[in-house]
């Protein structure tokens, strides 16, 4: 049974217990909790219930989260935990035994103090970035005034003169040396340094000439220059600044390094995350129960098998609690978990990808799975490809522990691989035509057009399965006379026209088959209307949708293209190495194009091969008789961010 | 100009066009993901491939101008002499993937971009990002299926 029964399930239990329940219930993790607030019952309790909130344990928990979370990504920023490619997929945790997990869940008290340290070489990290700028500033404004000799110091207003820095834009040098010898003569002008766009100058000046000298220096826009709190020349401050931040950076070494020494920390801050986080889920599924002073009720659902299993568990390890179950009443939103055994299951990532079913429906994936292993093989087609395709699965399926739609997909494509071998073999692919083998069958390259009249056979056929697996679906929900009309009708007039247009000698046959089809659509597709006229113009409207049948199997010709595809670029490829061979450096450049450009082609093939694959049983297959829509089973249990526990035998 | 010089015409267009179509395909949807990728760099894997979606309209333009000079012989043993009528069928015949891979390009580029934006907020959709582009890959592989039988076809 791809979809498993529910039961539904109510826990009553003793206040002081709740906890002890909560965690017998959270390690078995086969229960999907539900808000009791959302229940029928609800108004039958609302009087009872005691209005406490999960509260402020709840808070604490939360605090805590969130200060481990910032730990971690603190440490994330500075020393990123690198993740490789295919753990991007699969998420890539880390290992721990249950015993190295307790270990580490016992050390969290410690948190607060590593958050501390965090947090302390968090600030000092911002100073020295901050004081680091404010160096490179000073530098870039002290540099143009390196050749100047005069102490900064003793720049400024004296009793009879000022001296000071300036800058000039370079078009006004020339104006503003003019005005100041025309009518404030008694000055000293020295050119310190010149930019793209300005002069800077040292200038000294009479104090009592300062009105005239203002205006001049105001028409040709000149600008003070100051340096405040600083002694010594320009030159020797530069060097002092450079010298500051030579040790901003090893400072900024020293507190690299302590945020290093804090790196030994992360596993215990990841398992405590993931603790905590489980925790807080906890405290929040509080809020669902029924509560008195004394009591709580809690309602779930269940998979069916698991039944005996969370019994049991609430006999033994409990003293107040009673279980009790029932089968689901209709109407109720019952959670849809998918269990199916051996290969197929590998395809329930493609059905979980579209849509959990809905309760009523049945689940599609032991329908969709052969056809999904057929169409990927023909898609991909090539033997080489097949088997290294299944060769990378297994080595990634070992390498990493995978667990739900990551294992699911390998195994998918574990299983693709072995179909693109049998095709290859069929076919005559084996690295293109690296290897010159006869193909079992017929080569598509040369009988494309036998190739499109396969495809479009093995389409139509995967449409009418679809159309059966509907018509079965009617007859079982009691309406056969549905499965006649709307599938029944359509399977004798599609037929018909089949025989009609490609089959000569069946053609008279076929012809009245049309027309008996499409009668019966005429008469029977326009039941739902009202008034014989809308009856009948609808059930001639619906044989329009015979251009969608059409363009369905028309859809499948990407079989061969793609087919096509993956088998001419592997020939390309192969030519391409074959017209660099023959001397020695030749012959290394044509193994490089082989190699290079075969993983290539077998990473946009089978990517290609994957989602058109899809693509037909999504579009052409589910949308015979599929609708999706369900709400997917996710039961209260352990759910972890950064680690994997691997449970020890000794419990 | 020789028939041999028409269908190199067609060769020319079929990969350039239809090239063109996957660059800027790709390049917007490589643009959306980085700025996803700054936020959240191990979306890295996923983005990826929704980036490597509208990249295939390249490759079956390459097809089939590999085709076209797999046939005529500039891959292979000697150049053919064509009529030239049948460098104008060699040109026809690479018309259905040049326009189709330009113009399905760009777009499946926009549709996969917006699915970046879907795997931002809902990593675990992704699957349904990936169908949206492929309803537009659709008509690039029926295009270059018109383009092979096309090919396959003209007698020589």
């Amino acid at each position: 049974m791809p979809i498993i029964e529910m039961k539904k399930v109510f826990l009553l239990g003793h206040r002081q217990e709740r906890e002890n329940i909560f965690n017998v219930l959270h390690d078995l993790g086969s229960l999907e909790m539900l808000d009791i607030k959302s229940s029928e019952a609800w108004d039958d309790f609302e009087a009872l219930v005691e209005p406490e909130h999960a509260g402020e344990a709840l808070s604490e928990t939360e605090a805590a989260l969130s200060e481990l979370r910032y730990c971690l990504d603190f440490l994330q920023r500075y020393y990123p935990v690198k993740k490789s490619f295919v753990e991007q997929f699969t998420g890539g945790k880390l290992d721990l035994s249950e015993s190295d997990f307790k270990d580490y869940i016992a050390r969290l008290d410690q948190v607060r103090e590593v958050y501390d340290s965090c947090h302390g070489a968090e600030e000092k990290m911002a100073r020295i970035r901050n004081e680091e700028t404010q160096t490179k500033n000073l530098i870039e404004e002290l540099e143009p005034w390196s050749d100047l000799s005069v102490p900064l110091e003793e720049l400024g207003r004296g009793s009879f003169t000022i001296m000071g820095l300036y800058t000039v834009p370079v078009d006004n040098l020339g104006s503003l040396q003019a005005s100041l010898t025309e009518k404030a003569p008694n000055h000293y002008f020295d050119q310190i340094s010149s930019g793209t766009d300005y002069v800077y100058f040292f200038f000294a000046g009479l104090t009592e000439e300062e009105q005239d000298r203002q205006e001049i220096f105001k028409e040709n826009t000149v600008s003070a220059v100051s340096f405040s709190d600083m002694t010594g020349t320009a030159s020797e401050n530069i060097e002092r600044q450079y010298k500051k931040a030579e040790e901003l950076k090893s400072e900024r070494e020293t507190v690299l390094k302590e945020i290093e020494a804090l790196l030994e920390h992360r596993p215990m801050l990841m398992a405590c995350y993931d603790y905590i986080s489980n925790e807080v889920q906890k405290h929040e599924a509080v809020t669902y129960l029924a509560r008195t002073e004394n009591s709580f009720l809690l309602e779930g659902w269940i998979p069916a098998p698991g039944l005996s299993d969370i019994e049991q568990a609430v006999e033994e390890k409990t003293e107040t609690a009673v279980l009790t179950s029932r089968d689901p009443e209709p109407g109720e939103n019952v959670p849809v978990l998918l269990h199916n055994q051996g290969p197929v299951e590998a395809y329930e990532v493609v059905t979980k990808l579209y849509s959990t079913p809905k309760r009523s429906e049945i689940d599609p994936t032991p329908y969709m799975a052969p056809f999904f292993f057929v169409f990927f093989g023909i898609c991909l087609s090539d033997a080489g490809y097949g088997i290294i395709l299944s060769l990378m699965a297994i080595y990634v399926s070992r390498k990493l522990k995978l667990e739900g739609m990551g294992k699911q997909l390998i195994y998918l494509l574990f299983l693709g691989g072995i179909s693109a071998f049998i095709f290859g073999i069929l076919f005559g692919g084996y690295f293109g035509d690296l290897i010159k083998l006869p193909p079992l069958w017929f080569n598509p390259l040369d009988e494309p057009m036998r190739m499109l009249f396969y495809c479009f056979g093995i389409g139509l056929f995967h449409v009418y399965f679809g159309m059966a697996v509907q018509a079965y679906r009617n007859i079982k929900a009691g309406q056969p006379m549905s499965a006649v009309y709307d599938q029944g009708f359509w399977f004798i007039f599609l037929n018909g026209l089949i025989m009609m247009m490609a089959l000569p000698e069946l053609a008279s046959v076929g012809q009245w088959l049309a027309v008996a089809g499409g009668a019966g659509l005429v008469l029977s597709q326009g039941r739902h209307q009202s008034g014989i006229v809308m009856k009948f113009m609808s059930g001639l409207l619906s044989l329009y949708n015979i251009t969608g049948y059409l363009s369905d199997v028309l859809s499948y010709s990407r079989l061969l293209a793609l087919g096509l595809a993956s088998i001419v670029i592997a020939t390309a490829i192969n030519a391409m190495s074959e017209m660099v061979g023959g001397t020695i450096i030749g012959s290394v450049i044509m193994v490089l194009v082989l190699l290079g450009g075969h993983a290539f082609n077998i990473i946009i093939s089978t990517l290609s091969s994957y989602v058109h694959t899809s693509r037909l049983q999504y579009i052409e297959f589910f949308s015979k008789f599929f609708e999706g829509g369900g709400k997917a089973f996710k039961p209260f249990r352990a759910q972890t961010s950064y680690v994997d526990i691997t449970k020890s035998e000794s419990n | 100009m020789t028939g041999t010089e028409i269908a190199l015409i067609g060769a020319a267009l079929a990969v350039g066009l239809a090239g063109i179509g996957s660059a800027i395909g790709v390049g917007i949807v490589g643009q959306s993901a980085s700025g996803l990728v700054t936020e959240d760099p191990d979306k890295f894997g996923q983005t990826l491939l929704l980036q490597a979606l509208p990249g295939t309209q390249g490759i079956y333009g390459l097809l089939a101008g590999f085709i076209i000079m797999q046939n005529i012989g500039i891959i292979g043993d000697e150049l053919l002499v064509l009529t030239v009528p049948q460098g104008y069928a060699f040109l026809m015949a690479s018309i259905p993937i040049a326009i189709v891979g330009l113009v399905s390009g760009i777009y499946q580029g926009r549709v996969s971009a917006s699915a970046v934006g879907l795997v931002a907020k809902r990593p675990e959709e992704l699957g349904k990002g990936i169908v949206y582009a492929v309803m537009v890959e659709t008509y690039a592989v029926l295009a270059l299926l018109a383009t092979i039988m096309l090919l396959f076809g003209i007698p020589l």
